[in-house]
């Protein structure tokens, strides 16, 4: 199985399309950080103005913690997309290319084959995340300094020691990295029954739109159902950077995202282990 | 009788409103080199995929070296190579990588660099194997294709239309490294094809199949038996000398159709015939014997 995840890890990352996702990352962050230092805080100063009405801040708020925070805010609509034109092409871009027909005549169960693509999708998302991570934290905190995180959401603000910021950043990557296994596998799921590269992230996107439009409507009709969408639960990784952390929230939504990579992951295999090769 | 390796017994795909294949009883001896005959879209491909588990069959069973594709798909197929329609690869990697892939399919792990380069060398793309494939010819691809299948010392090789696309010489090429796999290593071939002239160069035994459905199965030889000593003769005029053959007694089956006069005749009374024509003054432009798959094959398909 080790050398089957080997070998798909190295064809997802012979491929350029691989790489549009780090490219995107690694340019788009440093852009933001040098537009962030033109600006000079001007941008926080904006975001707490209501507060330094009220209280007297002290301390360096402008550091790299905050930056990492507002990047992740930022690009968190942008990263399905690049996760989509990976994973989407996982099983697309072998019915694509007719390889299907080199490797499943080959002694090896098709439920092995699909896991180990699975698997490798799962490491290329979560190397993804960890990309936009290293260059937020690292650069931010290098070009910016570091300092205390004022987190505010609709609950209110919550101000953050310095010394267990790298804690709640690592758990919220995790988390991120665990939200975007969803997008992932659904790329994943829609690559097994379409034969081209493009179909997948196409429909990807347009679900996650759909479900974000339902998630932020406010409309009495879909509050039921809200609670069971996966884009509900896709900012889960802001519970990170809580003190304390809402384990209920946190366990919730990290089992019905967990829900929905089981749930993909098993269609996917049925539909593979079915499908007849004819391309 | 040697062990039969490949048994498919009433093989056969639905799709909606056709069947594509059906009651394929196939029955491949180990050391022959089986063709697998039919028209373009007689069902070879789709036979061809259901016995290595690209398509599941709508009804029957296929049996490989006496285990159960559908029940011991690993151990089925674990002496199985083969190349279904045109080999395809990953056109972004390497000749020597796409080896890698293939071989580590079948072994599990990944095969030692001498055993790739040498297999490469087989088919003549040692000096290319760090080449991206998507820089190859046709041609070349086809051997990287034989190369995979080769790659894993398999005992029974599947090649779907293996010279579709190549020029003549590739085509010779192709058809001689069967004949080296078969006699050198041993190697069961099935031989998929429409060129009958390539699988009468090479095949031991073979299957006829028309409209999905198997017509006829059996050693060439025993087979083209049946069609021995036809003779076809160009003379003029014809309805003369057809009714001098007719009248001699050695003759046999004489009609006559587009192409002359076509008479079962045993080669040795060929001169006796040729002599009486010309005696009848009839003008004999050529006598050809009449006896190949070719022949074999339409009357075979034209019947179903």
């Amino acid at each position: 199985m080790f050398n089957l995840i080997y070998w798909e890890l190295f064809k997802t990352y012979a491929k350029w399309r691989t790489y549009i996702g780090f490219i995107a990352v690694g340019v788009l962050i440093p852009v933001i950080m040098w537009i962030m230092w033109i600006e000079g805080g001007k941008f926080i100063q904006y975001q707490l103005r209501t507060l330094q009405s009220e209280f007297l801040i002290t301390g360096n708020l402008f550091n790299g913690w905050v930056i990492a925070q507002i990047i992740m805010n930022g690009l968190w609509v942008h990263v399905p997309a690049l996760i989509a034109l990976v994973a989407g092409d996982q099983l697309s871009g072998e019915a694509t290319a007719g390889t299907f027909r080199l490797t499943l005549i080959r002694p090896v169960s098709r439920t092995k084959i699909l896991n180990a693509k699975y698997i490798a999708t799962l490491l290329y998302t979560a190397s993804l995340v960890s990309t936009i991570a290293f260059f937020s934290v690292g650069l931010g905190l290098w070009i910016f300094g570091t300092g205390d995180l004022i987190a505010m959401d609709k609950e209110g603000i919550v101000i953050l020691s310095e010394s267990n910021l790298a804690v709640h950043f690592l758990f919220a990557y995790t988390l991120a990295i665990w939200s975007m296994f969803v997008v992932a596998s659904l790329a994943f799921f829609i690559s097994s029954f379409v034969e081209n590269a493009i179909g997948p992230i196409i429909i990807t996107m347009t679900i996650i739109a759909i479900f974000y439009i339902i998630t932020f409507l406010p409309v009495e009709s879909v509050e039921s159902i809200k609670p069971w969408l996966f884009t509900t639960h896709m900012n889960v990784w802001q519970q990170a950077l809580r003190d304390p952390y809402d384990w209920v929230i946190i366990r919730n939504s990290v089992l019905i995202l967990g829900g929905y990579n089981a749930a993909f992951w098993a269609a996917t295999l049925w539909i593979f282990k079915r499908k007849d090769i004819l391309s | 009788m040697s062990e039969i390796i490949l048994r498919t017994t009433n093989l056969g795909k639905h799709y909606k409103d056709r069947w594509a294949a059906r009651d394929i009883n196939l029955e491949v001896h180990r050391g022959d080199v089986f063709g697998f005959l039919g028209p373009n879209g007689a069902g070879k491909s789709t036979s061809i995929r259901m016995i290595l588990s690209l398509i599941k069959p709508t009804t029957g069973t296929v049996e490989l070296f006496g285990h159960d594709l559908f029940t011991q798909r690993e151990r089925a197929l674990h002496n199985v190579a083969g190349i279904v329609e045109k080999p395809d690869f990953y056109l972004y990697l390497s000749a020597y990588r796409n080896m890698q892939i293939a071989g580590s399919l079948t072994l599990g792990t990944t095969p030692e660099n001498i055993k790739i380069m040498e297999t490469l060398e087989t088919v003549g793309l040692a000096e290319r194997a760090l080449d991206k494939v998507k820089t190859f010819s046709h041609g070349m691809k086809q051997r990287l294709g034989i190369a995979q299948a080769l790659l894993c010392d398999p005992l029974l090789i599947m090649l779907d239309e293996p010279t579709n696309g190549l020029d003549p010489q590739g085509m010779k090429e192709v058809r001689e490294l069967i004949t080296k796999l078969t006699n050198d290593r041993g190697i069961t071939v099935f031989l998929s094809s429409h060129l009958l002239n390539e699988v009468e160069q090479v095949a031991t035994r073979m299957a006829i199949i028309n409209k999905g459905k198997m017509i006829v199965q059996g050693s060439v030889e025993e087979l083209l038996k049946t069609n021995a000593n036809k003779i076809l003769i160009h003379a003029e005029p014809v309805r003369r000398a057809k009714s001098v053959v007719e009248k001699m007694e050695y003759v046999g089956g004489v009609a006559q159709t587009e192409d002359g006069i076509v008479a079962q005749i045993d080669p040795k009374h060929v001169p006796a015939v040729v002599k009486e024509l010309v005696a009848a003054k009839c003008k004999v432009y050529s006598i050809q014997p009449k006896h190949s798959l070719e022949e074999y094959f339409l009357e075979k398909t034209t019947e179903s």
